[in-house]
């Protein structure tokens, strides 16, 4: 039975009925005898061992001190052998209301790569942030994420979502261990001079900064990781302070 | 008064409380404050702090003296609390103003609230000066004597170059291995954790100083004195963990089967070299408990593997060894020999015969190993850099793609490091067979020479060899040439004329088909030599039905005519007796009309093929041999 073929559609499903999707652990399941996708769904939701939280910090730094700070990821984490590995991202952000304009509409990210045109689309929910308190060291939010095929965002257009907007990322991305840290700078796609074959001609940066992010993706519960990462973040001090920042506060401010 | 007026009675309320109401209605007051009482009373009420000095004293002494002296005394011509009044009317509008200013402040609108510039105090620049001049003095004095106290140091080290400070050795062995510094000591790790080992044993040493007294168990026992020493003294001394110490190597070798099995513990050939390292210096100690604990890392992965896999003959793992079956009758025997191991008095036992130790395979192993811990630890970066970090491409790709059950089952089988090293060791094997056999060929034939290239670039599990087989000097002629891909177990031969031949490792099936391809070779090359002799081939046959069955391959033979047609040569190829030329004339000699053929015409039809002594043949070679032939038969 053609059981992969099923996972963007029931993921869907769940998008709309409760937050849970398919991630990594399909190999563990496959090993295992499976009845039907719905029941390795749930067995994998029981066994909680599917990430579906984010936990994150997020910062920003001067382009004109980019390049200490890339010098020190590159010490500090891991495999120093390789080359700084760049990325190019190209990201939209589609979302969709509920019937009789239901507030508020649920967003969802579609994100594709410009350097690696095989790899395949990524489709993204973000949910609420969790600041917490200070106890809390980083923000804690519900993250589902699942590969999908070029056509997603004809189907997305198809099920009645719009496009907010959509930018361009371009940076480079680290690892330590389960932890992933990336600099990037967003531009903005000037959406009259776009080529065909959805190449960028111009972009724009937005700003004169990098953003810094260091997130983990891990099953609920794991809370210990979010001590790690603030230890980290220290290590960071002083060239870029990666810290919680509440969108909420940022979006009534003067 | 008039009619209508009504007469109203004025009365003050009652003033005075009711103290008690008799039974018999009678109200019984108390009677009023006297004056004094009342002054006491509302004095007691004002806060007398706020006031000034003045009016303080004179109230207190107002209320100190008794009622009619109090009652002259506050007797100015106005009303006795009047003073007090009118300073409290005034604080009262001071405070009305001031909460007004305030308001108006508070809106910026009319008033803003600035500060007023303060006079700045006045300098008085001969003082700064000297102030200055002492705090730099003071500064002055921690600097130089800091520095002199370096300068001391460096004197004090310059002195004595021999030994090396701890401090600096210290900060060269940070260079080289990750130190932490626990409560009072200092603890390193030389352990492969970070370069992605999952190994449980732990790689912990700890460093201290030396000690410098008399007894300095730095300097080995064969120098007396200890002050000079020839070899390096170090500052400071790694102490490694007990299971770590000696030398450790993985010794991989062959052995034919072998029916009892050794059960003895595979030792160092040389034990001396256990105390050869001196506790001196710290670099060799280190790297040698590293690579013991890489070792011991890796037999326990083999063993791991050993345990688990399920082949035809089973793998055993006995002691430190483990043994493994490559091909039927030869085995790969896998051992960890570590010395410095306080053995229970078996180092008496001698080992086994010193079987070559094929540092080929022990690298090999070491390359699995490294590249098991680099697998752990190189995850590929997700693109696009929102996605996960772990699965690899395939995996990712598997969900878009719609990958079916047995292509994610293929995913998650990957070959054991036992398996890989076996089947490298197959490798070895048959390609040193083939070896063997080809060169045994090449020696044994001397007719058409047989040579083998061999690819410079291979990998561990596949090799490539170029055979060609010419006849010397008639090379331009005929040139037969095979490839041969030696796998692990298995050989695959392509012909020129694409034919795939696969073999297994039994070495005489590959002897018996080059053998087939030499007399193959050889009839191509007659064939090709009699067109450029002006010969005819008349007929062949590679694989001829008629004669005696061989034992492997098949005669082959061919018939040629000569350019005037009167010679006949017919040559047959036998793979195992070799070959066979036979002539025949056109016009008989030997005809002699009898009683049934009576005319001479029949002289004409061929004689009998009469077989030539190839052995007493002139020409170096069968080519030549044949070429000599044809054009003594031409001419003649």
């Amino acid at each position: 039975m053609n059981e992969m073929g099923v996972t963007t559609n029931s993921a869907f499903l769940c998008l709309f009925t409760s937050a849970s999707a398919f991630g990594s652990p399909i190999v563990q399941m496959a090993q295992q005898t499976v009845n039907t996708a719905i029941d390795s769904l749930s067995a994998a939701l029981k066994s909680n061992i599917i990430p579906n939280q984010e936990y994150f910090l997020q910062g920003s730094i001067l382009d004109s001190s980019v390049e200490v700070l890339l010098h020190r990821l590159r010490g500090l984490c891991d495999n120093v052998d390789t080359t700084l590995e760049t990325f190019h991202d190209h990201e939209m952000c589609f979302s969709i209301r509920g019937p009789n304009n239901a507030q508020p509409a649920l967003q969802l990210r579609v994100r594709r790569s410009l350097d690696h045109n095989g790899m395949p689309m990524q489709l993204r929910y973000i949910g609420q942030p969790e600041i917490g308190d200070k106890s809390r060291p980083t923000v804690l939010r519900n993250s589902i994420d699942i590969g999908t095929s070029n056509t997603v965002v004809e189907f997305l257009t198809e099920l009645g979502c719009r496009k907010d907007f959509e930018y361009l990322a371009k940076g480079y991305m680290f690892r330590k261990g389960r932890m992933k840290i990336t600099v990037f700078k967003v531009f903005k796609i000037d959406e009259t001079r776009k080529m065909s074959g959805g190449a960028f001609e111009s972009l724009t940066a937005l700003t004169h900064s990098y953003l810094v992010e260091l997130s983990v993706l891990a099953p609920s519960g794991q809370d210990a990781i979010a001590d790690d990462m603030r230890c980290f973040a220290e290590q960071l001090r002083p060239l870029v302070q990666l810290e919680k920042i509440d969108y909420k506060r940022l979006v009534h401010g003067p | 008064m008039s009619a209508y007026s009504v007469n109203i009675s004025v009365e003050a309320p009652v003033e005075n409380q009711i103290q008690e109401i008799t039974y018999d209605g009678q109200e019984i007051y108390t009677p009023p404050l006297t004056m004094s009482e009342h002054l006491t009373k509302l004095a007691q009420k004002i806060d007398f702090a706020k006031c000034g000095p003045e009016e303080l004293n004179k109230e207190i002494t107002e209320i100190d003296k008794n009622e009619d002296e109090a009652e002259q005394s506050t007797a100015p011509p106005l009303w006795p609390w009047d003073s007090v009044r009118n300073k409290l009317r005034n604080a009262l509008t001071e405070v009305s103003v001031l909460a007004d200013v305030l308001s108006i402040a508070k809106d910026k609108h009319y008033m803003v609230l600035d500060p007023v510039p303060q006079e700045p105090p006045e300098l008085k620049p001969m003082v700064q000066v000297y102030a200055r001049k002492k705090a730099l003095a003071g500064a002055a004095s921690v600097l130089l004597s800091g520095a002199d106290r370096l300068k001391n140091l460096q004197a004090e080290a310059l002195r004595n170059r021999t030994t090396p400070d701890f401090h600096i050795e210290l900060l060269r062995l940070r260079q080289n291995f990750r130190l932490k510094k626990v409560s009072n000591s200092i603890v390193g790790d030389l352990s492969y954790r970070t370069a992605g080992s999952k190994f449980a044993q732990n790689g912990t040493f700890e460093v201290t100083k030396a000690e410098e007294d008399g007894d300095s168990p730095l300097s080995p026992p064969c120098s007396p004195n200890a002050s000079l020493s020839n070899k390096p003294t170090s500052a400071l001394r790694v102490t490694v963990p007990s299971e770590l110490q000696g030398v450790a190597f993985i010794k991989v070798f062959f052995q034919k089967d072998q029916d009892s099995l050794t059960a003895a513990q595979l030792n160092l050939p040389s034990s001396s070299t256990a105390n050869a390292i001196p506790d001196m210096y710290w670099q060799p100690k280190l790297e040698a408990a590293q690579n013991v604990l890489f070792c011991k890392e890796l037999f326990n992965q083999l063993a791991k593997d050993a345990v688990q896999l399920q082949s035809p003959i089973p793998h055993i793992v006995v002691g430190n060894q483990i043994i493994a079956s490559v091909l039927p009758g030869i085995q790969l025997v896998i051992g960890l020999c570590h010395s410095g191991v306080s053995t229970d008095g078996k180092t008496a036992v001698v080992p086994p015969s010193s079987n070559g130790h094929d540092h080929v395979l022990e690298h090999s192993l070491h390359q699995l190993l490294r590249e098991l811990h680099h697998k752990n630890t190189h995850h590929p970066f997700p693109h696009p850099s929102s996605g996960p970090i772990g699965p690899s491409k395939r995996r990712r790709l598997a969900g878009p793609c719609a990958a079916d059950r047995e292509e994610l089952m293929q995913m998650t089988q990957s070959e054991t490091m036992l398996e890989q090293v076996i089947k490298q060791a197959q490798h070895i094997n048959l390609r040193d067979r083939t070896l063997f056999v080809l060169d045994r060929l090449a020696k044994d034939i001397k007719d058409p020479l047989i040579t083998s290239h061999w690819n410079a670039l291979n990998s561990p599990t596949q090799s490539c060899v170029k055979i060609n087989i010419v006849a010397h000097m008639y090379d331009t002629i005929c040139r037969t040439s095979l490839l041969i891909h030696v796998n692990e177990t298995t050989l695959k031969c392509i012909t020129r004329d694409g034919r795939v031949i696969h073999m297994s490792y039994e070495s005489q099936e590959l002897r018996d088909f080059i053998m087939c391809q030499v007399y193959l070779h050889q009839m191509t090359a007659v064939q090709n030599l009699a067109k450029c002799m002006g010969w005819q081939c008349l007929a062949n046959s590679a694989q001829l039905g008629v004669g005696a069955v061989e034992p492997f391959g098949n005669a082959s033979s061919c018939v040629l005519a000569s350019p005037t047609g009167e010679r006949l040569i017919s040559v047959r190829c036998e793979p195992k007796s070799g070959v066979h030329v036979t002539i025949a004339q056109s016009p008989r000699k030997d005809f002699f009309p009898g009683q049934l053929v009576k005319e001479r015409k029949w002289e004409n039809l061929g004689g009998s093929f009469k077989e030539v002594r190839w052995d007493k043949m002139e020409g170096k070679n069968f080519l030549n041999k044949m070429e000599l032939l044809m054009a003594s038969l031409t001419s003649s």
